[in-house]
């Protein structure tokens, strides 16, 4: 079998610059695109060859462009592709496509990606293996009278889904059965618009749950083994805000009992690579299956941080056919890690995107804090794609010492030009249902009056700098009795020219 | 403005949550917390950019938007809009709040280019602060934006299915 030596990144922003990392230490050479949204992104210093699509002006990303990116693989001799997540990741037809022009595709295999991305074939093959999961539909649904008459029997509240879903996208919950009709109709449709199927199933709605995934590790001779768990459940609209490894709401005996049915399910679609479990842990601890989603993970820094590997170096070397060098027992999960997604987003607006240019950044260097970034100072976000702008991953001995590292690197964290959700995770470490661990997934709906954190004193220092500005712009007469001395000392944004009028 | 210069003492900042802020002229760099004055300093440089210096720490400052009083300051990530109120300014904003009423109309605009995807409410429907009415979907993320007041819809100018540019007026209603 012929090695890795050169892949294509068929991604661009954190997870290119992340997946380069590896290949370098591992001595293997890396090929990025530069596209005309981005010329000048900080993934692009990474690579060992740029392949300029610039005057490509397709209005679908090349990353989504399946022939196109196979086309940039031959052209510039890679013999991998690495997706990253999100665009082609998932799909099945792409890591075909890839096998077929004799690409090695950094992931798992085209069956897999297919079985576990059909919603409802995943829940038939869990249910085959006797994995716990909310009951619902055997497969999927027709109509509202369908899906009616099967919320009668299981009990409302009962969530629609769609069949090739994620993201929250086509998912409905439905608490009365005169919603059913509307809700249906709403689901079926923008799971079409999504996911060009609009397919869905139905399930029993689970009130209140935290959200718990198993990271798992699987190689191409039959070795399965799971990496413990991360808890998820700060999130908002289906989107994670931050995860943390391990949970706090598990104990080593449901440790095990849920590593051991994530393992069961990646076996049974003969997984390989690097994959993710994802249940529902009710307030009684039981727990439900979900989905599997089989790609790295946003959150993956985290399962790193407790258990010493690195994940993307494990998926290059079980796509070159490497056995696993370690086995379930000699997985230790050690320490504490939490991840903050700070994007460009206006928490002060309910968490609406907040495209622009980076004009300023600096990051805590402390030992206990790592950063995953694919932005720089000069960089933009751009609204083409997402708003992530670093993930702050920071690591203690526990989780109340994780916390305070937190908290400590939050206040370090110096960002210009976008906001950003920074005053977001300075309110929640601060959270007491945060710190207790009682929180669930409908923590931000239900639990948060107020989505920011500022200090006593703040708002009373931004009025006395609106006051200044005021003084200088207005009051500037020698002939009135104000003190220049401080008041002239500095109007940067005068000079800068940089106020735009309301 | 020349002749009311030369009485003011004091200035007003008032926050758009009605929170008052005052401060003594000339404007002190010490700031007031219990018995002991904090010293204040707005300052810039290449590294950070504007900032302000208050007890041994560093707060990343910026205005987004100032007109005539009004300004908008982005402090420490977070933004707060004052409008800067002499005494005799004051006064007469009090005296005409009280004639004319405060603001009588409300302007939903699109925060950002995107596009509509739902809008919730018609031209008549009644809101209350914090309802969804129009959803903009804009970097793969659907967006709900909430009423900023209660009252009555009367116009609505978004479409479902098309696109917008940023400030374009969505939603107008009436308090």
């Amino acid at each position: 079998m012929t090695k890795i030596k050169r892949i294509l990144i068929a991604n661009r922003g954190e997870i290119a610059v992340r997946i380069m990392k590896t290949a370098h230490l591992m001595k293997i050479e890396t090929v990025a695109v530069k596209t005309a949204v981005e010329p000048n992104a900080m993934y692009l210093a990474s690579a060992d060859v740029i392949f300029d699509n610039t005057d490509d002006i397709s209005e679908i990303p090349v990353f989504l462009d399946i022939e196109k990116l196979i086309a940039i693989a031959l052209k510039t001799k890679a013999n991998a592709i690495h997706p990253g997540y999100g665009f082609l990741a998932e799909n099945a037809y792409f890591a075909q496509k890839c096998i077929e022009n004799k690409l090695i595709f950094i992931g798992p295999s085209p069956d897999a990606i297919y079985k576990m991305g059909n919603k409802t074939i995943a829940r038939r093959i869990a249910l085959a293996i006797g994995i716990p999961m909310a009951m619902g539909s055997e497969g999927n649904i027709a109509n509202e009278e369908e899906a009616a008459v099967i919320a009668e029997k299981i009990g409302y509240p009962v969530i629609i889904k769609a069949a090739s879903g994620g993201g929250g996208r086509g998912m409905r919950i439905v608490r009365k059965a005169d919603e059913m009709e509307k809700m249906f109709i709403i689901a079926s449709k923008e799971a079409e618009k999504a996911f060009n199927d609009p397919s869905v199933f139905v399930e029993k709605y689970i009130e209140n749950p935290k959200h718990i995934e198993f990271q798992i590790l699987g190689d191409t001779k039959g070795n399965v083994i799971h990496l413990g768990e991360r808890e998820c459940s700060i999130q908002r609209k289906h989107q994670k805000l931050l995860e943390e490894a391990p949970s706090g709401a598990l104990d080593d005996e449901l440790r095990q009992k849920m590593g051991n049915m994530a393992v069961q399910i990646a076996k049974a679609v003969d997984y390989h690579s690097a994959g993710t479990v994802e249940f529902l842990l009710d307030s009684e601890k039981n727990f439900y299956f979900m989905e599997m989603n089989t790609r790295i993970q946003v959150e993956h820094p985290v399962t790193e941080i407790i258990t010493g590997l690195d994940l993307i170096e494990q998926q290059i070397r079980i796509a070159n056919g490497e056995e696993l060098k370690f086995r379930q027992n000699d997985i230790k999960l050690e320490g504490w890690a939490i991840e903050c997604r700070i994007n460009a987003e206006d928490v002060q607006a309910g968490f609406a995107p907040d495209p622009g240019k980076i004009e300023n950044l600096h990051m805590p260097t402390d030992s206990c804090v790592r950063v995953d970034t694919g932005v720089q100072v000069g960089s933009s976000i751009v609204a083409n794609y997402d708003s992530m702008i670093a993930k702050l991953i920071v690591t203690g001995k526990d989780r109340k010492d994780a916390i305070k590292n937190c908290k400590m690197a939050l206040d370090k964290v110096w960002i210009k030009g976008t906001k950003t959700t920074l005053p977001f995770f300075r309110m929640l470490v601060r959270h007491q249902k945060f710190q207790d661990g009682s929180f669930t997934t409908a923590f931000i709906e239900k639990d948060l009056e107020r989505y920011y954190f500022n200090s006593e004193y703040e708002e009373m220092l931004a009025a006395w700098l609106a006051t200044k500005l005021f003084i200088e712009e207005n009051l500037n007469d020698d002939s009135i009795n104000v003190n220049f001395e401080h008041g002239k000392e500095m109007s940067p944004w005068l000079l800068n020219k940089r106020i735009n009028q309301f | 403005m020349a002749n009311d210069n030369l009485q003011i003492k004091k200035l007003y900042a008032l926050s758009s949550e009605n929170r008052k802020f005052s401060f003594s002229l000339p404007l002190k760099q010490t700031i007031r917390i219990g018995k002991r004055d904090y010293e204040v300093k707005l300052k810039a440089d290449e590294k950070y950019g504007t900032y302000i210096l208050w007890k041994n720490r560093k707060y990343p400052v910026e205005i987004v938007r100032s007109s005539q009083n009004k300004y908008e300051i982005l402090f420490n990530d977070i933004s707060y809009t004052f409008t800067v109120e002499t005494p005799f300014s004051l006064k007469r904003m009090k005296v005409l709040s009280s004639k004319r009423g405060k603001i009588e109309r409300e302007y939903i605009k699109a925060p950002m280019p995107g596009k509509i995807i739902d809008v919730l409410v018609r031209e008549g429907s009644t809101v209350v602060k914090g309802e969804p009415v129009v959803i903009l979907e804009a970097m793969k993320m659907q967006n709900e934006l909430l009423s900023p007041v209660n009252g009555t819809v009367v116009k609505v100018t978004a479409k479902s299915n098309t696109n917008v540019m940023k400030d374009d007026l969505l939603v107008e209603i009436k308090l």
